[in-house]
């Protein structure tokens, strides 16, 4: 690790900084409605560290961290800069102390160079007849020299690799003094390869003096790249330590709360029965790679993943939406070329996608034309549009399944997320089909309606259908799955009985837990 | 609005001149049809003046120069502009997802540009009888356009409600990814559609062809915009999924009104245009409004 060339934006010294506490959150509390999404938590953060910030969905880690970047304010606590105690009224104000967050997000524009996207929103250097190119480019460049980024400056954005389209993205981030770097999320999607030139950029801001917020999923390069860790549960703060002092297993213990044994790793292999949906081999490039997997008939089997696992991609590869997929997939042993959602329902899958407005429901139509749409789709287009035996069945859905609504014809929209969900479940098992594929089943769904679409699909399978599940709620899949995967990094690194499985071992496995030793199937 | 016309200008509530009315709307009537069901399924045809003027050539062509009896070129005509919606609109729109906006604009172009050169600029007359009743014959009181226009809306009506094609028309327009998802067939879909909406220009180059009694390359040139006019005002939102023919029926007796009760009182033609554009702002922003409170309706259920 060198040191880098100090320039005239930092102003913080180099080694001799590592005590210095550049911002430090204390019994910060926020509540949303009647829920309390952070209970107190304190969180300190000191110059030239990468500090990683760890806790599962709900543990109020996002939340913090839109406190900090004035996104959001809290409702009591203290956040202090530099000792001095601060309060953010707005993004442009935490800006302005130097505290920049890199997202998930993409905010380059395409269409423009990588000297330009830098400077984005930001005064670029002028000439009296206009923008002064040729300083700006120079800028540029040492802003990237000083990530260890060697991208040309010239070149545009769209067609840059997406690990150089991120450290674009940080490089606009420290373009101007940064005190404080944020990075959620920043190896989601990036190969193995360019996770590591990013740690050295991260290395090379560390070495002048920037304290990195570092959020991440993955086990391995947390262990990597961080100097500490704070992890928060539920709310509240559980531990903050420098890294040596955490184990893999202390940190997953942390994290769920509950004590992490080894003899849960055991990988069963399922009793054979009769396959109702067999996956050999299949790879979507940049997604997931070399899938195998079989859904007994009459199981409900769960994939679990966190960010940029690649098991939302999985489901849509099989259910047809990905032209670039390769490998094997067979439906009851039955080879299918399954290339446009039209052949899917016709090898007998059904998909309920993960986001019901966009890709599930027709908001603008009535809750009865978008129960039979799927079961129509192959009529003959020109006949008459009141099928029977279709209604039939939607009337039996909406009473089985509870489905609250003022009637039939009312427009779907109106629906609670929970009805409108029991919706897209009676248009796809109207189906009749022999694998269901649910994405997210219960994401926007309140708590009395999740139970019940459990309900359903329980019933379903009890009736021999096959259920695959991807979801990235680990109690979920524990209440409904006979059988889990767990994919990490687009690979499926374990499979679990659900008797064997727990949120623990769950947690761990998605988060790569144990990668260096065996890939299980 | 009716009403005014009615109270302040002796003329225009006569059995006479309603049903000049009504004649004078037939072209914008069928050709505002087919361009109901391409905004419906969320995309535009710009093309349709040009494949109105495209079509009229032709007829005249198969007339004179071919021969062909009436009975054969009336139908060749509608095929023609058929086959054209599908061919040069509905392929790239619908198969290859190219812009609407795009392509309509380039057949609008590449037909004008045919018609100039297949009749030279010229017009020509047509002579037939028949066309001549078309156009100026009754049975018993109603008008042969009228009836035309009544079997187009009918036959349109019937098939946005009463067919599974139909159906498919608002998914693609409400929620295209949502009606792919769900197997529907989008690219035939839109094919379809462009295929219609041209099929249907086709035949009131024919209506328009019976009217002047002969085949002008000049005609059609202000077309697109009152079609659109007549569509919107009638209700159909320009993202589709919402609205209908019989909205459209509203918007094309509207404008058709509108300027027939102003040059019966008098006024220059200009003031219908701008009396139109300020009640299509109007309209679109009314729409606007109502949309803003849905959502936000919408997001409070939710």
């Amino acid at each position: 690790m060198s040191v880098g060339e100090r320039d005239s934006h930092s102003t913080v010294q180099g080694e001799s900084s590592a005590d210095t506490i550049v911002l430090s959150a204390r019994n910060v509390e926020k509540s949303y409605g009647g829920v309390q999404a952070l209970k107190g938590v304190g969180f300190d953060l000191r110059a030239g560290e990468v500090h990683g910030l760890c806790g599962e969905n709900g543990s109020g880690k996002s939340t913090l961290l839109k406190i900090i970047s004035g996104q959001i304010t809290s409702d009591a606590g203290r956040v202090e800069l530099y000792g001095e105690e601060v309060s953010f009224k707005s993004p442009v104000e935490s800006l302005a102390f130097g505290i920049k967050a890199v997202t998930q997000e993409r905010t380059l524009v395409p269409s423009l160079s990588v000297a330009e996207n830098v400077f984005l929103g930001h005064q670029k250097s002028r000439k009296w007849y206009g923008v002064d190119w040729k300083v700006t480019k120079a800028r540029a460049k040492e802003v990237l020299d000083r990530l260890g980024c060697d991208v040309d400056v010239e070149a545009i954005v769209s067609d840059l690799a997406p690990g150089d389209a991120q450290m674009v993205e940080i490089a606009r981030a420290i373009c101007t003094e940064t005190k404080v770097l944020i990075l959620d999320e920043p190896t989601s999607s990036l190969t193995a390869h360019e996770v590591s030139i990013l740690f050295k950029s991260i290395r090379n801001l560390s070495a002048q003096g920037v304290a990195t917020v570092f959020i991440s999923h993955r086990m391995e390069e947390i262990f990597e790249i961080c100097d500490r860790l704070t992890v928060l549960r539920d709310g509240g703060g559980v531990s903050a330590d420098v890294i040596s002092n955490y184990t893999e297993e202390k940190l997953i213990s942390d994290m769920t709360g509950k004590a992490f044994s080894l003899s849960d790793h055991e990988s069963v292999q399922a009793e054979s029965r009769e396959v109702a949906l067999r996956v050999e081999a299949l790879s979507l490039p940049f997604r997931f790679q070399d899938v195998n997997l079989n859904l007994q008939a009459g199981e409900i089997l769960g994939i679990i993943g966190l960010v940029g696992a690649g098991h939302s991609e999985l489901l849509e590869s099989i259910f047809g939406l990905h032209a670039e997929v390769s490998g094997e997939v067979l439906i009851h042993g039955r080879k299918h070329r399954i290339s446009s959602p039209r052949l899917a329902m016709k090898a007998g899958l059904a998909f309920v996608p993960a986001d019901r407005k966009r890709h599930g429901l027709v908001l603008d139509m009535s809750v009865f034309e978008n129960a039979i749409m799927a079961s129509t789709a192959k009529f003959f287009r020109l006949i008459t549009p009141k099928p029977a035996k279709e209604a039939r069945f939607v009337d039996e859905c909406v009473a089985d399944f509870g489905i609250t609504m003022a009637s039939v014809d009312a427009n779907v929209s109106s629906l609670s997320g929970g009805n409108q969900q029991k919706v897209l479940l009676t248009k796809w098992l109207g189906t009749k089909p022999k694998v269901l594929l649910l994405d997210e089943p219960t994401r926007g769904v309140d708590v009395g309606a999740k139970a019940e679409i459990y309900r359903i699909l329980q019933e379903q399978r009890a009736k021999g259908l096959s259920i695959l599940v991807s979801s990235s709620e680990v109690p979920e899949l524990l209440i409904l799955c006979d059988r889990i995967l767990v994919m990490h990094r687009g690979r499926i690194v374990a499979d679990l009985k659900s008797e064997h499985a727990n949120e623990t071992n769950l947690v761990a496995f998605a988060m790569g837990q144990g990668m260096s030793g065996k890939v299980q199937e | 609005m009716i009403a005014v016309f009615a109270i302040t200008q002796e003329r225009f509530f006569t059995i006479d001149n309603l049903s000049a009315l009504l004649n004078s709307s037939s072209i914008l009537w069928v050709t505002s049809m087919g361009l109901t069901f391409v905004m419906l399924a969320g995309g535009f045809d710009l093309s349709v003046g040009s494949t109105l003027a495209l079509t009229s050539i032709a007829m005249g062509w198969f007339m004179n120069d071919a021969g062909m009896s009436v009975g054969l070129a009336i139908p060749l005509t509608v095929l023609l502009g058929t086959v054209l919606g599908a061919v040069v609109n509905g392929i790239p729109i619908g198969k290859f997802q190219l812009s609407f906006l795009v392509v309509t604009l380039g057949s609008l172009t590449l037909f004008k540009g045919i018609t100039l050169g297949w009749s030279q600029s010229k017009t020509t007359q047509i002579n037939s009888k028949f066309l001549d009743d078309l156009a100026y014959g009754k049975q018993w009181v109603i008008p042969n356009q009228v009836i035309v226009m009544i079997l187009v809306y009918l036959m349109m009506l019937y098939v946005q409600k009463f067919t599974f094609f139909g159906r498919d028309i608002y998914a693609i327009g409400g929620n295209a990814d949502a009606a792919r998802l769900s197997g529907i067939r989008t690219s035939a879909t839109l094919i379809t559609v462009y295929a219609i909406c041209a099929g249907l220009a086709g035949l009131a180059g024919v209506i328009q062809d019976a009217r002047i009694g002969a085949a002008s390359p000049q005609v059609g040139e202000n077309l697109v915009f009152q079609a659109t006019a007549a569509v919107l005002l009638g209700g159909t939102s320009f993202s589709g999924g919402i609205g209908g023919v019989s909205g459209t029926v509203v918007g094309v007796l509207f404008l058709a009104t509108l300027q027939n009760g102003l040059s019966v009182a008098g006024f220059p033609n200009f003031w219908q245009q701008i009396i139109t554009g300020g009640i299509l702002i109007g309209a679109i922003a009314l729409d606007y409004v109502q949309r803003k409170r849905n959502t936000q309706s919408r997001r409070k259920k939710n």
